[in-house]
């Protein structure tokens, strides 16, 4: 990377020199780095492996003094409790509805959205643009309150449905803006052809971009799913009764308990990112692309 | 032709949009305005509902109280964007290097990103137990402190701890996206500066921090809003305390609305926080977009 070129061609005896120091100076940067990743990546890995430690610990076993790296005894009991002790299935099952209903929603509405300002020239376009940017400066703690009072007037505090309507008001402006980003990569001249060819405007999207755009869609999807899955203000005032809680409420509310238990609610806590994790794992690549797509343009 | 097709279908444009459009309508715009409604009564939301005009506004910004909470929310956001923008920048150059296993480090160094703000936030107050936590075991063991501190529960380390995990969490979203920015600059550039003579210091200074502008004034003016309004983990780690020690505004609001019932009050006082967000977005643009010339 850092040998030169030019010099080689012309003084060769010079340009060996100057390698040769760049390969030394290319060698001390590089060693640099590696410190400086390993150091981070320590931080990193340390508290992760803490929190898989503390899971596998029993009662008694996480209240030693000093802290023990391997349990003596390693036990599942945590991972086992967190199902039959604590309502976890229940909350479980409640984020899945909520999060998966509102990345629907907010992904059937943001790739019209997305199509629509990519694809046309309408007035207007300019400040539906700035909208959607603007939202995200928004801070989330100015819609809570009323938020909680029209939900509240609605009758849908307790519902899967008010908390659904928040996460695709926070998710749309943003999906929208990622599926266009995607849909301008993708050229008109597919839709110019459809057209002469008579084909509507709606099937035109339906039948021959959309399906064209499957990784965008995915990576937007992801997001979408990450947002809601995480999301934990709105979640512990608009879902107050025990049934209704969604998977970061119920973890936040361990903390609360007269004794706490870290074996319990590390385990909780490890399998509440799962799901994060996997969808991360496989869609990885999209899913950067997507998101800095977006960050680089604008 | 291309331009044509666009023109020749005004109407179709509106259709697409019309979804997103009418959800953000209701589920954004009505609530906002709906917000600074509620922020001129001394309401409850239930049953008294009386009117007090700009009281509130009024009495916020005389209010000490306020106005400390306020330059504390500032020197907290000021900690972790800077730690994150340091930290994740530092990271974006090295990944940017022509280094083995740097696709490793990255899947690595992502991952804070990927957990939940609820699950960083108990995974840092378990590591910070002042008694069994391995935080201080680890600092004990270095020879750096000889008692454990009670990094949360003094009201003089808690908001440096609170900080430490906000910048835990924070710092992979800003490696991401300088790390975007930097493979955006093309390569021919540094090629071209290089046979003009160019050393390293110099085709740093003139091609990548003017490639990196526009990146870094996104991801600072998100990373100051997004961490201005925080909530989560500084709610969980210490829910405002010990005595005030970390009550960011964000706390504050959602402690007058939901613990004290004043709902008007903390309506205003979300107005001000928006303001102030509004307001350093713009200061920021102006500002990063002359340095730019």
């Amino acid at each position: 990377m850092m040998t030169n070129k030019a010099l080689v061609s012309t003084k060769p005896a010079a340009a060996s020199k100057l390698t040769m120091t760049n390969k030394r100076r290319t060698a001390f940067h590089h060693s640099i780095a590696y410190v400086i990743l390993t150091l981070v990546s320590l931080t990193v890995v340390i508290p992760v492996l803490w929190m898989l430690s503390t899971s596998v610990k029993s009662d008694q076993e996480i209240f030693t003094i000093p802290p023990r790296w391997i349990p003596e005894d390693i036990t599942f009991e945590s991972f086992v409790r967190i199902w039959t002790d604590y309502p976890f299935l229940n909350y479980f099952a409640n984020s899945f509805v909520v999060v998966l209903a509102a990345t629907f929603i907010s992904l059937f509405f943001s790739c019209l959205a997305g199509y629509g300002a990519s694809r046309f020239q309408f007035k207007g376009k300019g400040a539906f643009l700035t909208f959607l940017l603007v939202t995200q400066m928004f801070p989330s703690i100015m819609l809570l309150i009323p938020f909680y009072k029209i939900i509240q007037t609605l009758g849908l505090v307790n519902t899967y449905v008010g908390l659904i309507f928040t996460y695709i008001s926070f998710t749309i402006p943003f999906c929208s803006w990622m599926m266009m980003g995607y849909f301008q990569s993708i050229p008109k001249e597919l839709d110019e052809a459809a057209a002469i060819d008579g084909c509507g405007k709606f099937r035109i999207f339906w039948q021959i971009i959309f399906p064209l755009s499957l990784p965008g869609v995915a990576a937007t999807a992801i997001y979408s799913f990450i947002v809601g899955w995480n999301e934990y203000m709105f979640a512990l005032v608009l879902m107050q009764s025990e049934e209704m809680k969604t998977v970061p409420v119920g973890i936040g509310q361990l903390i609360g308990q007269y004794k706490i238990m870290w074996n319990d609610m590390m385990a909780s806590s490890l399998v509440a990112s799962i799901p994060v994790l996997i969808f991360f794992l496989f869609f990885q690549k999209y899913l950067i692309s997507s998101l800095t797509a977006g960050a680089v343009k604008s | 032709m291309r331009k044509a097709y666009a023109h020749q279908t005004p109407w179709a444009g509106y259709w697409f949009i019309l979804p997103s459009l009418i959800t953000m309508m209701v589920l954004i715009a009505y609530p906002l305005v709906y917000g600074v409604y509620i922020s001129f009564f001394d309401t409850n939301l239930l049953n008294k509902w009386n009117f007090v005009a700009l009281k509130y506004y009024a009495q916020a910004i005389s209010d000490p109280d306020f106005l400390h909470k306020i330059g504390l929310t500032f020197k907290y956001t000021t900690m972790v964007v800077v730690g994150n923008i340091v930290v994740g920048t530092l990271l974006a150059v090295i990944l940017n290097m022509n280094l083995r296993g740097r696709v490793f480090f990255r899947a690595l160094l992502i991952l804070p990103w990927l957990f939940p703000e609820v699950v960083v936030a108990l995974l840092w107050k378990w590591l910070f137990n002042p008694l069994y936590g391995l935080f201080n075991h680890m600092l004990m063991g270095a020879n750096l402190i000889q008692d454990p501190i009670a990094w949360l529960d003094s009201p003089h380390f808690a908001l440096y701890g609170v900080v430490f995990a906000c910048i835990w969490k924070g710092y992979p979203l800003v490696m991401i996206l300088v790390l975007a920015g930097l493979q955006s600059i093309p390569k021919d550039l540094y090629e071209a500066a290089e046979i003009d003579g160019a050393n390293k210091l110099q085709a740093f200074r003139h091609i990548t921090i003017p490639g990196l502008m526009p990146v870094m004034l996104v991801t600072i003016i998100l990373e100051t809003v997004w961490w201005f309004k925080h909530f989560t983990i500084v709610w969980l780690l210490t829910a405002g305390g010990p005595v005030n020690a970390t009550s960011v505004i964000s706390i504050d609001i959602y402690k007058i609305a939901f613990e004290d019932f004043r709902f008007g009050k903390a309506a205003a006082l979300a107005v001000i926080v928006f303001f102030i967000c509004f307001l350093m977005s713009y200061i920021y643009r102006r500002f990063l977009a002359n340095d730019d010339k």
